[in-house]
């Protein structure tokens, strides 16, 4: 029966966490601005799109834009993501946000929707389009 | 005949899915043929979710209605779910390092709920072994099952209730069961999959439930040949033949009870 508990326990140890937002994987654009000082300096991840038009530089040197619609932040990463990665897709970055305003990236993960294509006539993939 | 014809059909059915989903269907144009895993990965977790889901069902079963067989049902379950989570995770992984960066992320909280219902199980194997009283062990089993279980919709809901890496479901979630968000070929790979694991879990789930019942069967003759060994050597060692003291102690007129009460002096 302890065991039973225990089992309980942390279920309902991961089930509530998740629900009070403690379990949050990454914070948007917006969410890091609103904490205003604190958003600085501290390791975070922070999700978003890559904004059309914002990519740049090689991939070990690479400049984009992470946008949740409303707010958008610079992102610097020195470390090449996958080759999915291309404007307009989801992308998570971990690292710090620079009091320049510029967050600085020390992992950059291509979070791939739901949806899927197949190849036809004429069709290219997206990641030779956007960038 | 007819779980080996089961068998045979599974696996045929399995190849042809494979070959369909492998050569047959083109790759999706932006993940390329890591996409293919898909098929694969979403099958394993659907195999994994059934087994738990039966194991949880034959729990209730054997708390209501106390038939060992229920228990046999139990552990085919358990067991055939923790080899297919373990796949459904392998799988993921292979498929997540070329398309997101990573083979793991701890936060996902489809990925950690996932890794929390494969260590569920894995207790739930473990626990069936503290116990040689197969009554005690399908009661204590059925409970943990249970509760166990309540995981299962946690994983399956978790990439629609909190935000994670890991994406919706193209076809699993209420909305898009008509409007998959994928090509019609790609449904029919995948739904071939589901197909042919389904007919393979079917002859796991029987052969596994066939030789639990053995197990049983063995584990109970087993028992009764150490009762009756350590029978008979209480019977060489003691001063006095015990079972034939214990005969002799039941009321039977026609013998004396001196014998009985010797080893009282």
């Amino acid at each position: 029966m302890l065991a039973v508990a225990a089992v309980v326990a942390v279920i309902a140890y991961f089930a509530l966490s998740g629900v009070g937002n403690a379990l949050v994987y990454y914070l948007t654009p917006s969410e890091l601005l609103a904490r205003g000082d604190r958003a600085f300096d501290e390791t975070v991840r922070l999700g978003g799109l890559v904004k059309p038009g914002s990519v740049s530089g090689p991939a070990t040197d690479l400049r984009f834009v992470l946008t949740d619609e409303t707010h958008e932040i610079p992102v610097h990463s020195t470390v090449a993501p996958t080759s999915s990665f291309r404007a307009g897709v989801g992308a998570v970055v971990e690292g710090r946000l620079g009091r320049n305003g510029v967050f600085e990236a020390t992992q950059v993960l291509v979070k791939h929707d739901e949806n899927y294509v197949a190849p036809s006539p004429g069709a290219v993939p997206s990641h030779i389009v956007g960038s | 005949m007819r779980t080996r014809i089961l068998g045979f059909g599974a696996l045929a059915t399995v190849a042809l899915a494979a070959m369909f989903g492998l050569f047959v269907v083109p790759a999706d144009l932006n993940q390329g043929d890591a996409q293919r895993i898909m098929y694969v990965h979403v099958a394993s977790a659907w195999i994994a979710y059934l087994s738990f889901i039966v194991t949880a069902l034959a729990g209730i079963g054997w708390l209501v209605r106390r038939d060992l067989r229920f228990d046999a049902v139990a552990l085919a379950g358990a067991e055939i779910g923790v080899i297919f989570t373990a796949l459904a995770i392998w799988g993921g992984m292979m498929w997540a390092r070329p398309v997101w960066g990573t083979f793991w992320q701890w936060e996902d909280p489809r990925l950690t709920t996932t890794a929390l219902l494969l260590a569920l199980y894995i207790g739930y194997l473990l626990l069936r072994r503290l116990s040689d009283d197969p009554r005690r062990r399908a009661t204590r089993a059925a409970v943990v099952g249970l509760v166990a279980a309540v995981d299962i919709p946690i994983v399956h809901f978790s990439v629609i209730w909190w935000r994670g890496l890991h994406q919706a479901p193209t076809f699993g979630s209420p909305d898009r069961l008509l409007h998959p968000a994928a090509p019609m070929q790609f449904v029919a790979a995948l739904l071939l999959m589901l197909l042919a694991v389904t007919l393979a879990w079917l002859y796991l789930m029987i052969r596994r439930y066939q030789l639990a019942r053995l197990e049983t069967l063995l584990e109970e003759a087993a028992r009764l040949g150490r009762l009756r060994s350590a029978r008979a050597s209480v019977a060489r060692t003691a001063p006095v033949d015990i079972t034939a003291a214990v005969d002799a102690a039941a009321p039977q007129p026609s013998r004396s009870t001196s014998s009985a009460e010797e080893p009282a002096r």
